[in-house]
């Protein structure tokens, strides 16, 4: 008896799971069959027809957004019902990213058959859509906007948040010192700064002057891409490409420069708090700069939710100061990290029509005020209310930020460039012993 | 009599003729969707294939003659296996090994290059290291983890008290995911272990970050989450002892020492045989422990003439994050291979001599 229950309830799992099989194989074939019937009377018409998804709500047919930053994840719900409510077309929101990376994900959704109408892009990924990616030069929106991303002619990204990243200071703790950030643009002024700021360690009550952290495993991302990133870009102008053009070009590297950059993490090494800067973690670095225990951290505005969530966080105010480490260094590094990409085989004029909507007054309501994303719209009213925004638009307005084309370099480098950063933070290099490994070992990965 | 058989042999033979024909006219449209010479969007192509395929099976089922019918039968219950077998096996071992011979970048393919990614493999110095420290850390967890099981295994087969307790918390860290278990072990050996070493060896960071000790501290942790394992197995085996023997070796006079090494261990040479086996397999696929402990991150000042970055990737890794991070999957998949041409290896020697021995489990 018993074994006849065991042997019914095993037969029904294996039914039950071919049946899930079953299910997901078939669903890419007719996602639209719960979306009711409310067809609009709207003749328009559609260089791609698809005569699965005729009967989407609003005028057109009903898409998916797959979106790479969980962070945002229900504001981008709110903004699809929004749409939802003022044009009456559908838009899905799926999220992945996380633990996961999100162009991972999508070539197993390509493998699959499964590919979303809009997606996440970083510009590095580019080259792997080749031919399968919709030119969006015509839209209307570029003209709005400077960032979108264009590739070899063909404008194949749609921009919705600037990020920048710098040093970002403790106002309260400068002003008690008697600091003025703005002053911070020559190696002189900094070693003098924080000279200051070191020897007041007691009175300012501070860890340490600089929150900053060379810990490889898990914050490669932070010293091989954003602080790296200070080499390619600090103090260029927005659209000068000189030091990514020379590393893409097989690897090389400006010497100089990148001697003044060693000597000026050097600084930062020395005047960081030991327990953090060799293996510390994101969690412990962002804490002791929401804590006041550093002045300075080198991470960027998306700290900014981790800070105001803090219990410890007192309300400072924040900004930026440049990594300057030649004289007149006066910039920020930012843009626009990643972009929703059109697929060429979706539903593209829904696309377009959607993202067009986003770059319009509601859709940026939302995604300035809710998301507190920067807007790279010029038409955009809105501000975010997040700490750095102010101090980011100010330099933006002055025309001081330099795109970020780390973001441009060989994929997988900072793996291989964090563990100098640490090296150097342990002592186990000195300044001119992390130029010329750096050179070496990003030679050699160009070469590979 | 005669007249049915044939009308039913026509009908079986019109089904199966037709369900080749669905058959092969939906492969087709698969084919050229995938080549992109039609729209991918034919929605048509899932039933149809399967219509072809229930026509096959049909026209088979119901050709005369029983001896065919009983094999039909036969095959349609092993089918559903035989099927998720190839689908999920076979299939992708052929499509790996074909996309190793690509440029393939997970998305499609440009060109085919032949062994080109085969003969760039031993010319990558991470890839060497990355063998070189497998095979090393192979060799120190098989004998360690060993020693240790047994050790833990003898203490938990002795008469003391508490061992159900003692047995249940030595398995424990087997039970906690690789994952986590390297985030806890990142912060003992960033948060604990560094107020001892300060003390003592004046270093005031974690093992993680020396390649030399982050690798010592791998094996540390695989050893605290395996040794648990293996050790059941042992205490299986020890139990398996017939006390009978033990007992004429006490009354023999022999000492503990004497039984141990005299009849307790060649009495479980086969128990030692499948967990040496054991522990060489997980311990060459070791992935999760690596990636949540180091990353893979340690820096190799000099080997083949250059500066290595990842000191502390074993293999598996390595073909992990050549595929996600460089974005190579076709020379991820040809990685792939080698280290699958390592493990059959090794799976046939231990079947090999496992069969020799016929260890009874």
């Amino acid at each position: 008896m018993k074994k006849k229950l065991l042997s019914v309830l095993l037969a029904g799992a294996m039914v039950a799971s071919l049946a899930a099989c079953g299910s997901t194989g078939t669903d890419t074939t007719n996602t639209s069959d719960n979306t009711n019937t409310e067809a609009k009377a709207d003749d328009k018409t559609e260089e791609k027809t698809d005569a699965t998804t005729s009967d989407a709500t609003g005028s057109l047919d009903s898409i998916r957004l797959v979106n790479g930053k969980p962070e945002i994840d229900e504001q981008l719900k709110t903004l699809a019902s929004k749409y939802n409510e003022e044009t009456g077309n559908v838009v899905e929101v799926e999220t992945i990213g996380g633990d996961q990376k999100a162009s991972d994900a999508l070539k197993a959704y390509y493998q699959a058959g499964n590919m979303p109408d809009i997606f996440f892009v970083e510009s590095n990924d580019i080259p792997d859509w080749e031919g399968k990616l919709v030119d969006l030069k015509d839209e209307q929106w570029t003209e709005d906007t400077d960032s979108e991303l264009v590739v070899d002619g063909a404008t194949v990204g749609f921009p919705y948040s600037v990020e920048a990243t710098a040093l970002g200071y403790n106002k309260d703790l400068l002003d008690k010192a008697g600091i003025d950030p703005s002053t911070l643009t020559s190696p002189a002024a900094w070693t003098e700064a924080v000279e200051k700021l070191d020897s007041m360690k007691d009175e300012l009550g501070i860890t340490a002057v600089f929150g900053w952290c060379a810990e490889p495993s898990n914050l490669g991302w932070s010293s091989g891409t954003h602080v790296f990133g200070q080499y390619l870009d600090a103090g260029l102008a927005y659209d000068d490409r000189t030091y990514i053009d020379l590393l893409n070009d097989g690897g090389k590297i400006d010497e100089k420069r990148m001697k003044d950059f060693a000597d000026f993490i050097g600084m930062m090494n020395q005047y960081s708090d030991p327990a953090l800067v060799i293996d510390g973690n994101y969690d412990s670095q962002v804490a002791g700069f929401a804590e006041g225990k550093y002045v300075f951290v080198t991470q960027g505005n998306w700290i900014a939710p981790n800070i105001l969530s803090n219990e410890n966080y007192s309300g400072f105010e924040m900004g930026f100061a440049p990594y300057a480490f030649e004289d007149g260094i006066d910039t920020i590094i930012g843009g626009v990290p990643n972009f929703w990409a059109v697929y060429a085989e979706g539903h593209v004029d829904a696309a377009k029509a959607f993202l067009q909507w986003c770059s319009e007054d509601s859709a940026q309501q939302i995604l300035v005020e809710q998301a507190a994303l920067i807007s790279p719209y010029t038409d955009c009213k809105y501000t975010a209310d997040a700490p750095f925004a102010a101090s980011i638009a100010e330099y933006i307005a002055n025309g001081k930020l330099s795109y970020w084309h780390t973001m441009e370099k060989k994929s997988g480098l900072e793996d291989k460039t964090s563990v100098i950063f640490q090296q150097y933070a342990k002592g186990a290099l000195d300044a001119d012993g992390f130029t010329s490994t750096i050179a070496q070992v990003i030679a050699s990965y160009y070469a590979n | 009599m005669k007249g049915t058989s044939r009308t039913k042999r026509t009908s079986s033979l019109i089904c199966l003729v037709l369900g080749i024909i669905i058959t092969i006219v939906a492969i087709t449209v698969d084919i050229l969707a995938t080549v992109g010479f039609i729209s991918s969007d034919q929605w048509y192509r899932g039933p149809l294939l399967i219509l072809g395929i229930i026509g096959i099976v049909l026209g088979l089922y119901f050709y005369p003659t029983i001896k065919h019918h009983r094999n039909i039968i036969n095959f349609l219950f092993l089918f559903p296996l035989l099927f998720a077998f190839f689908v999920t096996v076979i299939l992708p071992l052929f499509l790996g090994l074909f996309y190793s011979f690509t440029d393939w970048d997970g998305i499609q393919f440009h060109n085919i290059i032949g062994f080109g990614n085969y003969t760039r493999m031993f010319k990558d110095p991470q890839l060497v290291w990355s063998i070189l420290i497998t095979f090393l850390f192979v060799v120190f967890d098989m004998i360690l983890v060993n020693l240790v099981a047994f050790l833990l295994a003898l203490l938990c087969t002795s008469k003391l008290p508490g061992m159900g307790f003692f047995r249940a918390s030595f398995f424990l860290p087997n039970l906690i995911g690789g994952i986590v278990l390297g985030y806890i072990w990142q912060f003992i050996f960033a948060n604990v272990v560094t107020i001892i070493t300060t003390k003592y060896f004046d270093r005031a960071y974690s093992l993680l970050s020396d390649t030399n000790t982050a690798l010592a501290a791998i094996v540390v942790v695989y050893i605290w989450q395996y040794a648990g394992y293996i050790m059941l197995i042992y205490i299986t085996g020890l139990n398996t002892i017939p006390g009978d023997v033990l007992e004429a070796a006490a009354i023999d006079g022999a000492s503990p020492l004497q039984t141990l090494f005299n009849i307790k261990i060649p009495m479980i040479a086969p128990t030692i045989t499948i967990c040496t086996f054991l522990t060489l397999t997980s311990s060459f696929k070791q992935f999760d422990v690596n990636l949540a402990l180091t990353n893979g991150a340690g820096f190799v000042s000099n080997f083949m003439g250059e500066i290595l970055s990842e000191g502390t990737q074993m293999l598996a890794l390595n073909i992990y994050e050549t595929a996600i991070k460089s974005n190579e999957y076709a020379f991820a998949q040809a990685k792939a291979f080698l280290f699958f041409v390592i493990l059959a290896c090794v799976s046939i020697i231990q079947v090999r001599i496992s069969n020799k021995k016929e260890v009874e489990l």
